[in-house]
């Protein structure tokens, strides 16, 4: 089998929190191939969010290796990961973390202007970008007059703006109501399609059934799927006796 | 990034939060105001002060009297030595035209004039009024060497003309006026006809009454008031004094062999004074300075720099505290903000040179407005100052001169200061929140 598009080795996060030392990622061993659509799922804690944070070159881990279409991202210093997290990364947050100072189309330029693209060309593109996502009449909106529908539809926008190779979106519709969400999802399985790599952390079941993989995450490690359902059941008979 | 396009996001990102910006560089404006304002009312109060001991001619004056060495009277003498002419002590210095070389050739002194008193009492009358003041002759064609200046005509002397002090017509009185009368206006002399009689005692005394000799002496300026001797004293040219005094005494006078009985040294700068002062001492003639004087004033001086120079530290250093404060909430609270640029690509010096180039321009900014506004509030003040000083100014006394004063320096440097306070104050948060680890600053609350 040839080399996948990421891989993580003996992977670990760990916070310290005074006496208690917090496993985020207690050694997680996972690769993702190149044009895949992968869905993380995992209760509340299990590490989700850190595993793509640590992906997506936003943090770093504490142990084990992380590697990136041949880019050892463990290993690289503050410039060399700025540099991935334009280039390779695009990264869709639950809370959408639009600037609300800025217009729509201001916020899907912004990427490219630390790519140094000439300002003309920038908009061109993220207009096009916007028109994409079904949002070329709301260009000139700002964040607080679009529904959290049409903000995330905009961070989707903003996240291809450097026509990135890894999408990464943790919990893209969590905070979103049914059908908004449901378009998220149409989305990102458009940009699978399209060839790119989406990581998707989501219980959303309607995402799980586009995945080409699916990752069940308990206490910071990665577990079968009969593992999960035995856990998941454990902690629900646990919050039943409380 | 390019510098151009740095700047452009600067402006457009300070333009798209216009409330925000507007509120964090109230601080710096009124940190800059502050400091305008109160070096302003410092400059101008120093200025004032300045005015108003600068206007005393004398603390750049030395009054030379000839020595009469070691037996030689210690006072001050009016007169010159007796008509014996020469006789005396060996080691007298007399203030002859060879001693006058002599001091200018001091080093700082600009002028060395001879002055020479009337030597006969007289009674001065103008259109019925009667009036008393010094009579000095003064061996100058222009009394602006002596520092002083013209409040009407001129100041060069010619013969049979005087030019008198700022004060000597209120020295006019009506002879024929009783007690309780209230006195009648200061007459205007300018341009007027002084009529002087001299008066002398020949021989024993034993004559009737004294000789008189009538002079016409006409006012061809006023001196601007300069709170010293001039003030009261009427100038005529030192020949007419000279031949004056060889009336009173009968006999020619020889400047060459008894020299001068006083002489005016003038010397450029209020703190060479002391120091000519001293040299022409050496010389063996006597220097009087009002030393005293200079001294207190300089002291006054250096209190008034030491205090508006702490007052000006104060309000920089307050200044700078504050609107460092203001920058530091004003990034801090867009942690997250830098968070997300962080993960759609941006550099930790993309980062830096963006949140510093704002801070700066905040800065820039509050100081135009600080500028504008401790300005606009210095003129305030001044009105109300001016309002206040002239209803409380005595009658009669120097109009209120305390003013604040704000130069174009100062204006430029609470700019430039504000500005660099800003980007410095900027600095530390910027720095902080740009080499965050990426999902930190996100997380930030
Ligand atoms: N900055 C942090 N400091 C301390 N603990 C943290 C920090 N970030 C995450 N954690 C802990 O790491 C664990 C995993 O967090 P996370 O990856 O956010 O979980 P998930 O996204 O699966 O809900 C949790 O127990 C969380 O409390
Ligand atoms: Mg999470």
């Amino acid at each position: 089998m040839s080399q996948p598009f990421a891989r993580m080795t003996g992977l670990f996060k760990t916070y310290d929190m005074g006496a208690a030392k917090i496993r985020a990622l207690n050694g997680v061993d996972l690769d993702i191939e190149a044009g895949s659509l992968s869905v993380i799922m995992g209760p509340s804690g299990s590490g989700k969010s850190t595993l793509l944070h640590l992906l997506g070159g936003l943090d770093r881990p504490s142990n084990g290796q992380i590697e990136v279409g041949a880019q050892a991202l463990d290993k690289m210093d503050e410039n060399a990961l700025a540099l991935y997290r334009r280039k390779t990364v695009g990264f869709i947050f639950q809370s959408f973390n639009l600037l609300p100072s800025m217009t729509a189309v201001d916020n899907v330029a912004l990427p490219m202007r630390f790519a140094r693209i000439p300002r003309r060309q920038r908009y061109e593109q993220a207009l096009k970008l916007l028109e994409r996502v079904g949002l070329a009449d709301r260009a000139y909106h700002r964040p607080t007059q679009l529904s959290g529908g049409q903000q995330q539809r905009v961070a989707v926008a903003r996240s291809l703006a450097n026509d990135p190779k890894l999408i990464l979106a943790d919990e893209p519709t969590g905070n979103l109501d049914l059908s908004s969400g449901a378009s998220i999802m149409r989305l990102l399985a458009d940009l699978h399609r399209s060839g790119r790599t989406v990581v998707v952390v989501t219980h959303d079941a309607r995402m799980t059934h586009f995945a080409t993989q699916t990752v069940h995450l308990i206490d910071g490690q990665v577990v079968t799927e009969k593992e999960y359902e035995a856990a998941l059941e454990m902690l629900i008979a646990e919050e039943e006796e409380l | 990034m390019a510098s151009f396009e740095l700047i452009a996001t600067i402006f457009e990102n300070l333009g798209r939060r216009k409330a925000r910006v507007a509120l964090t560089a109230m601080g710096v404006v009124i940190g800059t105001a502050a400091v305008v304002v109160l070096v302003s009312l410092g400059i101008g109060l120093q200025r004032s002060a300045t005015a108003e001991l600068g206007s005393i001619g004398s603390l750049t004056q030395i009054q030379v009297y000839p020595g009469y060495g070691e037996s030689g009277p210690g006072m001050v003498m009016r007169a010159a030595p007796g008509g014996g002419g020469g006789g005396g002590a060996t080691d007298q210095k007399l203030l002859t035209s060879e001693a006058l070389q002599e001091l200018s050739a001091l080093p700082g002194v600009v002028a060395v004039i001879p002055q020479e008193y009337s030597q006969a009492g007289g009674m001065i009358s103008f259109e019925g009024l009667e009036g008393y003041s010094s009579i000095i002759g003064i061996g100058t064609n222009d009394l602006g060497d002596m520092g002083l200046t013209a409040e009407t005509g001129t100041l060069e002397l010619r013969h049979s003309t005087a030019v008198i002090g700022h004060r000597v017509p209120e020295n006019f009185f009506d002879p024929r006026q009783r007690f309780e009368q209230e006195r009648p206006e200061p007459p205007d002399l300018m341009g007027k006809q002084l009529v002087l009689t001299l008066e002398k005692w020949e021989g024993d005394g034993s004559q009737s009454g004294p000789t008189r000799k009538v002079i016409q002496l006409r006012v061809i300026g006023i001196i601007a008031e300069a709170r010293a001797e001039a003030d009261y004293s009427i100038y005529v040219p030192l020949d007419d004094i000279t031949a004056i005094n060889e009336w009173v005494l009968g006999r020619r006078i020889s400047r060459a062999k008894e020299g001068y009985s006083s002489v005016l040294v003038q010397v450029e700068d209020v703190s060479q004074a002391l120091e000519v002062a001293d040299l022409i001492t050496e010389l063996g003639y006597q220097a009087y300075t009002p030393q005293s004087f200079i001294q207190s004033a300089n002291r006054i001086f250096l209190i008034l720099q030491a205090v508006f120079g702490g007052i000006g530290a104060i309000s920089l250093l307050v200044a700078a505290i504050g609107i460092a404060n203001t920058m530091t909430m004003a990034i801090l609270e867009r942690t997250r903000e830098i968070g997300l640029l962080k993960a759609i690509g941006a550099t930790n010096q993309d980062v830096l040179s963006i949140f510093l180039g704002e801070a700066a321009g905040i800065g820039f900014i509050g100081g135009i407005g600080g500028v504008l506004i401790g300005w606009i509030g210095g003129q305030v003040i001044n009105v109300l100052a001016m309002a206040f000083l002239v209803g409380q100014a005595t009658e009669g006394g120097p109009p209120p001169s305390i003013a604040i004063h704000t130069p174009l320096w100062l204006s430029l440097f609470a700019l430039v200061f504000a500005t660099l306070i800003g980007l410095l104050s900027g600095l530390y948060p910027a720095l902080r929140a740009a080499t965050l680890v990426p999902v930190t600053a996100l997380k930030y609350e």
